[in-house]
C-alpha cells in the first residue's frame, strides 16, 4: 500500500450506479468556485496565524495542524445544508466556523460558530461556547448542529448516528458527516457505530482525513486493507476514495454520499487521502521530520491544496492569470508564509476573532465545580 | 394503569388490586413512561421482538413501535453512543444492558460522553438517559453474569447512580430516572425480578421517588446497617437473628448511591452509634468504603465503635455455589459483624 502521497491510487467506488452522470461539482457556480478558493485561504490563514502565535508564547494547549489538509473540510462542508450536523475532531479547528459559512461570514444566525467564538475557545475564554472547560476542538453547539467531541477517537460517530435516528424520527431529512483520521479507524467503537449506521440505514457520512500517519505510526500499522475506503465492504456500504487535495474532488464524493444519506439509502464512507503537513502536534515537530523520511514529507508537501484549486479555475476560466498570482500563501510554511499571501478579507476576519478573544475573560474559577448534573427544576 | 395487552395475572377483576412483582413494576413504569413521554425511545440488545432477555419491556414493541423500541446491534458503546446523539437532538432514552456486566463494553461512552456532556458543554446539553440493566450475584451466574459495577460509575462525576430493593422503589425510581435529565445508571437486582415473598400493592396513580432519599426498612437503636439491593433482605434477615439475641438493628436502604441521603445515615447513627455498610461488590474502593469515609469525616463523634464494611471479598463472583456464598456478604457474616460491633 502506498503511503507516502497525496495522490488517489485508485478510485474504488462502489456507487458507481447511483453516481449521476452529472458531478456534483458541474453544479457549482463560479461563484461557488471562487468562494470555495477564499475558504481554502482561511483555513490555511488560521493554521499560519495559530502556529505563529503559539510560537510567540500567545497560546497554551497543542496545535493540530490541518496545513496541506485544508480541501477536505472546506469540500466536506460547503454542500450541507444548514440544518445538517457535523462532527469533527483534533485536527479539524476550521470546521467550526466553516460550517454554512458560505458567502456569509459575518452572519450570527448562519447554522456555524462565529469566528469571535472559535477563537475564544483557542485562547481558553470564557465567550468560547464551552466557556473552556475543555480544550481544543472539544466544543460544538446543540443549536447550531455541531456535536461536541471528547478525546476518545472515533468516540463521536454512534453520537452521530443517534443524532440522526432522532432527526428521522422528527421527520427532518439532515445528514451528519462525522470526520476521523485514518488512525481511528482502527477503533472498535468505528466499526460498532457504523455497522449500526448501516443497519438502520441512517445517513451518516464519515469522511476519513488520510493522512498517512496516525501520530508516529503509518497507516499500514493502523489498517489492512488496500484503501481505507475498503472498510465500507464489511458493512455492505459504499467506500469512496476522494483526493483530499483537491477541494472539486472532495466535494464530488462527499456530496455523491451525502446525498446517497439523504436520500434515506443510508451511511458511506469517503476517504479522502492527503499529507499531515507538520508533527502530529506542535509537540511533535521535531521528532515528525526524523521518524518520517524526508523524502516522504517532500513528496506529500507537493500537492498544495490552494495551488490545485487555483489551477482548476484558471482553466475553468474563473481565475484570470494576473488574479491567480495575487496571494502565494501555497507552497509556503507557517513561518513562511506572511499576511499578504492570504485575501485581506480572510485575514481581517480572523483579525476580528482574535481580538475579541484576547479581550474575552478567563472563566471565573467557580465555574470548574458547575454543570455536573442539571440545576434542580 | 398497567400493561396494555401483556397478561396481568391469575386475578380476573381488573379492579381487584394485585401484589406485583419487581419485573412487573419496572415493566408499567416502561409503559407509562411511553405512554407520556412521547420523546422516549427504549434501546437495546433482543428487547424489541423478544421483549428483553428477562422480559422487563415484554408488549413494549408491539404497543409503541419498532421505531421508539428498537432492537439494537450487539453493541454496548453503541447503544449508549447512539443514545447521547439521540438525547442531544432532544429525545429521552432507556438504553438497556442485557446484563449490567455488560456495560463495561459500552465504559467510554457512559464515562468520557454521557456522562461529561453537560459538564463540558456548560449546561447546554442536557443527557436525559437511563441506562439499565440486570445485576448482582447470589444465582450462580459466575464471574460474567453476577457483577455490581456501580462503584465504577460513583467515581464519574456526572451520572446518577440508582439501585432500587423493591418492587414499588422499582417502579418509583426509574419513573424518576427517567424524568430526571441527567444520565443515571441504573442497577436492577435480578434475583428481586419474580421473588414472590417481595411482591408489593403498587399505587394506582402516577408516582415518583424522589432521587437521593433513602429509607429505613426497619427501626432499631442499638445498630445500623446500610446498604442497596439484596443485600437490604440479609441486612433485615440479620436483624431478626439479631433481636433474638437482644441487639435490636436498623436498616438502611439507601436506594440512590448518587446523590446520598447522608442526613438519613448520620441521624440513625446518632441513636445507634454503630455502623455496618454492606454490598456485593468488591470491599477496595467500594462504596461501602465511602460511606464509611464520609461517616468518619462528618459524623465521628457519634461512633462508639469502628465502622465496618461487609463486602464481597476483593475476587470476582464464582460459580459453584459454596465458592459463590464464601466470597459474598452472608447473614451470618452481618449477624457476627453486629455482635463484634456492640461489644466493641
Ligand atoms: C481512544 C484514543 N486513543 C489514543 C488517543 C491519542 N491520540 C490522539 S490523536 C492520535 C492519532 C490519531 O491519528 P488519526 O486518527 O490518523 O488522526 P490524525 O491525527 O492523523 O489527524 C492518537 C493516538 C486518543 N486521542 N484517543
Ligand atoms: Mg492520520
Amino acid at each position: 500500500m502506498s503511503r507516502n502521497s497525496g495522490t488517489v491510487t485508485a478510485n474504488k467506488a462502489t456507487v458507481t450506479s447511483d453516481v449521476p452522470q452529472l458531478r456534483p461539482r458541474d453544479l457549482l457556480t463560479k461563484d461557488d468556485c471562487l468562494e470555495l478558493f477564499r475558504q481554502l485561504y482561511l483555513a490555511r490563514y488560521f493554521d499560519v496565524r495559530l502556529i505563529k502565535e503559539k510560537r510567540l508564547g500567545h497560546l497554551t494547549g497543542t496545535l493540530y495542524s490541518s496545513h496541506n489538509q485544508e480541501a477536505i473540510l472546506v469540500g466536506s462542508l460547503f454542500g450541507l445544508k444548514p440544518n445538517d450536523w457535523i462532527s469533527p475532531i483534533h485536527r479539524d479547528m476550521p470546521a467550526f466556523f466553516l460550517k454554512d459559512i458560505k458567502f456569509d461570514w459575518e452572519n450570527p444566525e448562519r447554522m456555524g460558530m462565529s469566528i469571535e467564538q472559535v477563537c475564544s475557545q483557542v485562547w481558553g475564554r470564557v465567550d468560547s461556547p464551552g466557556r473552556a472547560r475543555d480544550n481544543w476542538s472539544h466544543i460544538g453547539s446543540k443549536s447550531k448542529h455541531i456535536i461536541h467531541s471528547t478525546s476518545m477517537l472515533a468516540g463521536t460517530i454512534p453520537v452521530a448516528a443517534g443524532v440522526v435516528y432522532a432527526d428521522r424520527l422528527n421527520g427532518g431529512d439532515a445528514v451528519c458527516i462525522t470526520f476521523n483520521g485514518e488512525g481511528s479507524t482502527a477503533q472498535g467503537i468505528f466499526h460498532e457505530a457504523i455497522n449500526y449506521a448501516a443497519v438502520h440505514k441512517l445517513p451518516v457520512v464519515t469522511v476519513i482525513e488520510n493522512n498517512q500517519w496516525a501520530y508516529g505510526t503509518p497507516v499500514d500499522l493502523e489498517c489492512p486493507t488496500n484503501d481505507v475506503a475498503d472498510r465500507a465492504k464489511g458493512f455492505g456500504i459504499p467506500g469512496l476514495v476522494a483526493d483530499g487535495q483537491d477541494v472539486f474532488d472532495v466535494y464530488d464524493k462527499v456530496m455523491t454520499a451525502v446525498e446517497y444519506a439523504r436520500a434515506g439509502k443510508g451511511p458511506s464512507i469517503v476517504e479522502c487521502k492527503t499529507f499531515r503537513a507538520y508533527g502530529h502536534g506542535d509537540h511533535d515537530d521535531d521528532r515528525a521530520n526524523r521518524y518520517r523520511p524526508k523524502e516522504e514529507i517532500e513528496a506529500g508537501r507537493t500537492r498544495d491544496p490552494i495551488s490545485i484549486c487555483r489551477n482548476n479555475l484558471v482553466a475553468l476560466g474563473y481565475l484570470s492569470a494576473e488574479e491567480a498570482e495575487k496571494h502565494r500563501a501555497d507552497g509556503k510554511n507557517a513561518t513562511e508564509a506572511k499576511n499578504e499571501d492570504f485575501p485581506p478579507e480572510v485575514v481581517a476576519y480572523l483579525s476580528k476573532g482574535i481580538d475579541f478573544a484576547l479581550k474575552s475573560p478567563l472563566p471565573a474559577a467557580e465555574e470548574g465545580a458547575k454543570w455536573v448534573f442539571r440545576e434542580p427544576q | 394503569m398497567g400493561i396494555p395487552g401483556a397478561p396481568m395475572s391469575a386475578v380476573a377483576d381488573p379492579n381487584v388490586l394485585v401484589k406485583k412483582n419487581y419485573v412487573t413494576a419496572l415493566k408499567e413504569a416502561l409503559f407509562e413512561e411511553m405512554a407520556s413521554n412521547p420523546d422516549l425511545i427504549c434501546q437495546g440488545e433482543d428487547i424489541g421482538i423478544l421483549g428483553g432477555a428477562f422480559g422487563v419491556t415484554e408488549g413494549l414493541q408491539a404497543q409503541y413501535g419498532n421505531a421508539r423500541v428498537v432492537d439494537m446491534p450487539i453493541s454496548e458503546a453503541c447503544i449508549v453512543g447512539s443514545a447521547v446523539g439521540m438525547a442531544l437532538a432532544g429525545k429521552t432514552v432507556m438504553a438497556e444492558m442485557q446484563f449490567i456486566d455488560f456495560i463495561s463494553c459500552g465504559f467510554d461512552q457512559i464515562v468520557n460522553m454521557m456522562a461529561t456532556y453537560h459538564y463540558r458543554t456548560a449546561g447546554e446539553v442536557n443527557m436525559p438517559i437511563v441506562v439499565r440493566g440486570p445485576a448482582g450475584a447470589y444465582g450462580g451466574g459466575a464471574l460474567y453474569h453476577s457483577q455490581m459495577n456501580e462503584a465504577w460509575f460513583c467515581n464519574a462525576p456526572g451520572l446518577r447512580v440508582i439501585c432500587p430493593s423493591t418492587p414499588y422503589d422499582a417502579k418509583g425510581l426509574l419513573k424518576a430516572a427517567l424524568r430526571d435529565g441527567n444520565p443515571c445508571i441504573f442497577f436492577e437486582i435480578k434475583e428481586l425480578y419474580r421473588k414472590r415473598e417481595i411482591m408489593e400493592f403498587l399505587p394506582e396513580e402516577d408516582y415518583a421517588i424522589p432521587l437521593g432519599k433513602a429509607v429505613i426498612r426497619r427501626e432499631g437503636s442499638d445498630i445500623t446497617f446500610v446498604s442497596y439491593g439484596q443485600n437490604v433482605y440479609h441486612c433485615l434477615q440479620a436483624a431478626v437473628e439479631l433481636e433474638k439475641l437482644g441487639v435490636r438493628a436498623e436498616v438502611i436502604d439507601i436506594r440512590t448511591l448518587v446523590p446520598l441521603d447522608e442526613d438519613t445515615i448520620f441521624t440513625s447513627i446518632a441513636k445507634t452509634s454503630r455502623l455496618i455498610v454492606v454490598n456485593e461488590a468488591p470491599m477496595t474502593c467500594g462504596f461501602a468504603g465511602e460511606i464509611v469515609a464520609r461517616v468518619s469525616e462528618k459524623a465521628f463523634e457519634y461512633l462508639d465503635a469502628p465502622p465496618m464494611r461487609i463486602t464481597r471479598l476483593d475476587t470476582p463472583v464464582p460459580w459453584a455455589k459454596p465458592l459463590e456464598l464464601h466470597v459474598l456478604p452472608s447473614v451470618e457474616k452481618l449477624v457476627n459483624a453486629a455482635l463484634k460491633s456492640v461489644k466493641f
